[in-house]
């Protein structure tokens, strides 16, 4: 027994991926547990309107951090501030009080009514965009992020790893094909069932979870072509630094996972630490959910969506052209400049 | 200029030297057996020839050029695993190639079956019509009759020939020494070098072993090899490799065995072991 606990041992020192995975992971968790998965929020971004906007400013304390006081606005341009993500709570100054809460961030929301009594009484509340609080309403729209990182993500990078694996990679190297068309044939068919699955899903919220669609289709294509590009420019990633479909999978793991609890999609951004929170600025889904939940629930003008939808664009082209160029390195002919010093045999 | 010209290709893989100062010419329409055992360096060898590997120094011309990818139109290649996608038939198999290069798919019929689902014999014919239906001038193939039975061996010879009629240069690693001989000229790898090149005469011409035919011939064996003798047995005649007569004799009387100790013409594999060795 001794000898298989010692050659497991050795194993395991030699497979770094999966030292990565078992060290990695318990460590991601517990950040992840211990500093970003709250459901209790401790900042709100409040925007303050109406005539007295500065005098109720003054007095909020608690969780409500002011962003913006403009004493000239009203309920419409709260409801603008809130819809553009500016703010997750607008007050509006008069007689009587009103609050209004952006429904699409459930547990700001929640959070901002329990504190509704430390507001005097006859304060009006009123949830935007996602009157009921539902779940499903934030939820599903995120989804289409989640699975398409899944198809995109996962799929595509076994798919590729695959011809590794069977030599077929090799022998399309030996053919006159160039690396953007084995690059762009091999993802092509997984682009066209990504976009597949984006309809089905979309028409099965709107159909069977009562989700509403307030947005731009136009924003909806943009944001959705953008991730796509994203998701499946990582898979080809993943497979570039993969020898074994197994691999593949460790490594894929390890790009899905940070993105679910680090993006908003669960666990709300507002309530991470900021470190942790801005760890979630690094990774595409983030501003995928911003998208979908903007065009989906609030229909957010293309002003507002104009950030995200930017930086989804910058990573969609870093990402794809760095597949590219790493996919260029299997198949393009070597010659005698191009041995690395640390290269094994293969 | 030779569609293959590879001059003093070096590989290193870290302090392993894979393939060592190796010169290497195949003209049109001959046929080139590239012989070693395994881990001689045939296959490292026939990647730098396909671009597929660069050598860490030498230079490699195919066509006169160093690799390009156009000049992919004009290879074809069957590596050891053959290249197919096995979840696809052998027809869709050869489609697909044929789309990529351009050419006329094959009529060949290899049914409905998967690929994985054929034996190895047809999988290696698919193989070998997938990479030459778009009619390459350099054909290169990798160990391509491993594994499969002596008649499937003898077709793809037969296709392999035809192909080197027609004008072809072809290069074929095996470690089979029968096929060898199939081959116009022979490279000898062992331990990533050139030990000798040439037809199987050339090769084999002058090289001799020590015969010893010995009423305890039994014994005789067991003196020999426990003397570390590299020796085969050809039904009762003993063969000694790389040794002279005289040493061998003196062996077998210092043990007291009679034995009568002559020469002979060595074949092609035990001239090869004995370059090997």
């Amino acid at each position: 027994m001794r000898a298989m606990i010692l050659k497991e041992f050795r194993q395991m020192r030699r497979d770094r991926r999966t030292v990565a995975l078992m060290v990695g992971l318990p460590l991601m968790l517990l950040i992840v547990f211990g500093y970003a998965a709250r459901f209790d929020v401790t900042s709100i971004d409040t925007a303050v309107v109406g005539p007295s906007a500065e005098a109720v400013a003054a007095q909020l304390g608690d969780v409500f951090e002011v962003v913006v006081v403009d004493p000239g606005g009203d309920a419409a341009s709260a409801t603008e501030l809130l819809r553009d993500s500016k703010a997750k709570v607008a007050i509006v100054t008069g007689s009587p009080l009103r609050v209004l809460l952006d429904g699409t961030e459930l547990f700001v929301a929640q959070s901002a009514r329990s504190r509704m009594s430390l507001l005097p009484p006859g304060t009006e509340v009123e949830i935007l965009f996602n009157p009921d609080l539902s779940t499903s309403a934030v939820m599903v729209p995120s989804l289409i992020g989640l699975i398409l990182l899944f198809v995109g993500t996962v799929i595509t990078s076994l798919g590729v790893v695959r011809e590794r694996e069977q030599g077929t990679l090799e022998q399309l190297a030996v053919t006159p094909l160039r690396p953007v068309d084995v690059i762009v044939g091999k993802i092509a068919p997984y682009f066209a069932v990504a976009v597949i699955d984006i309809v089905v899903i979309t028409l099965v919220g709107l159909q069977v979870f009562d989700v509403p669609f307030r947005g731009s289709v136009l924003m909806f294509g943009a944001f959705g072509l953008l991730y796509l590009f994203v998701v499946l420019g990582l898979g080809v990633l993943v497979s570039t630094v993969s020898h074994s479909q197994g691999e593949a999978i460790q490594l894929a793991i390890m790009v899905l996972l940070p993105q679910v609890m680090l993006s908003g999609m669960i666990f709300p951004l507002a309530s991470m630490a900021p470190g942790v929170r801005w760890l979630g600025y690094l990774l595409p889904l983030t501003y995928f959910v911003m998208g979908m939940r903007g065009v989906f629930l609030k229909g957010s003008s293309i002003g507002a969506l104009s950030r995200p939808l930017v930086i989804l664009g910058v990573m969609a082209v870093v990402i794809f052209v760095l597949a590219i160029l790493r996919f260029r390195r299997d198949l393009a002919p070597k010659r005698a400049t191009d041995v690395p010093a640390t290269e094994v045999p293969g | 200029m030779n569609p293959v010209s590879v001059i003093g290709a070096t590989r290193r893989f870290g302090s392993f030297v894979a393939v060592d100062d190796v010169d290497l010419e195949v003209a049109a329409g001959e046929v080139v057996g590239l012989v070693g055992a395994n881990g001689a360096g045939k296959t490292t060898l026939i990647r730098m020839i396909l671009g597929l590997l660069a050598p860490s120094s030498g230079r490699i011309t195919v066509f006169g050029q160093t690799q390009t990818r156009e000049q992919r139109r004009r290879v074809g290649y069957v590596p050891q695993n053959l290249g197919l996608y096995r979840d696809l038939t052998a027809g869709e198999n050869l489609e697909f190639r044929a789309r990529i290069f351009g050419s006329a798919t094959d009529k060949a019929d290899f049914g409905d079956g998967l690929v994985r689902d054929l034996p190895l014999g047809t999988q290696r014919r698919a193989a070998f019509i997938a990479a030459t239906q778009h009619d390459p001038e350099l054909l290169i193939l990798d160990e391509p009759t491993s594994g499969v039975s002596p008649l499937a061996r003898t077709v793809l010879w037969d296709l392999i020939r035809r192909r080197a009629e027609g004008g072809a240069a072809v290069l074929v690693s095996t470690h089979y020494m029968d096929e060898a001989e199939q081959a116009d000229r022979i490279v000898l790898m062992s331990r990533g070098r050139v030990v000798a090149q040439g037809s199987v005469d050339d090769i084999v011409a002058g090289s001799r072993v020590t015969e010893v035919v010995a009423a305890e011939w039994g014994r005789a064996l067991q003196v020999l090899e426990a003397d570390g003798r590299m020796v085969t047995l050809s039904g009762r005649t003993i063969r000694v490799l790389a040794d002279t007569p005289e040493r061998v004799n003196r062996v077998l009387l210092e043990a007291g065995v009679d034995a009568r100790v002559t020469t002979a013409p060595a074949t092609l594999d035990e001239t090869i072991v004995v370059l090997e060795s």
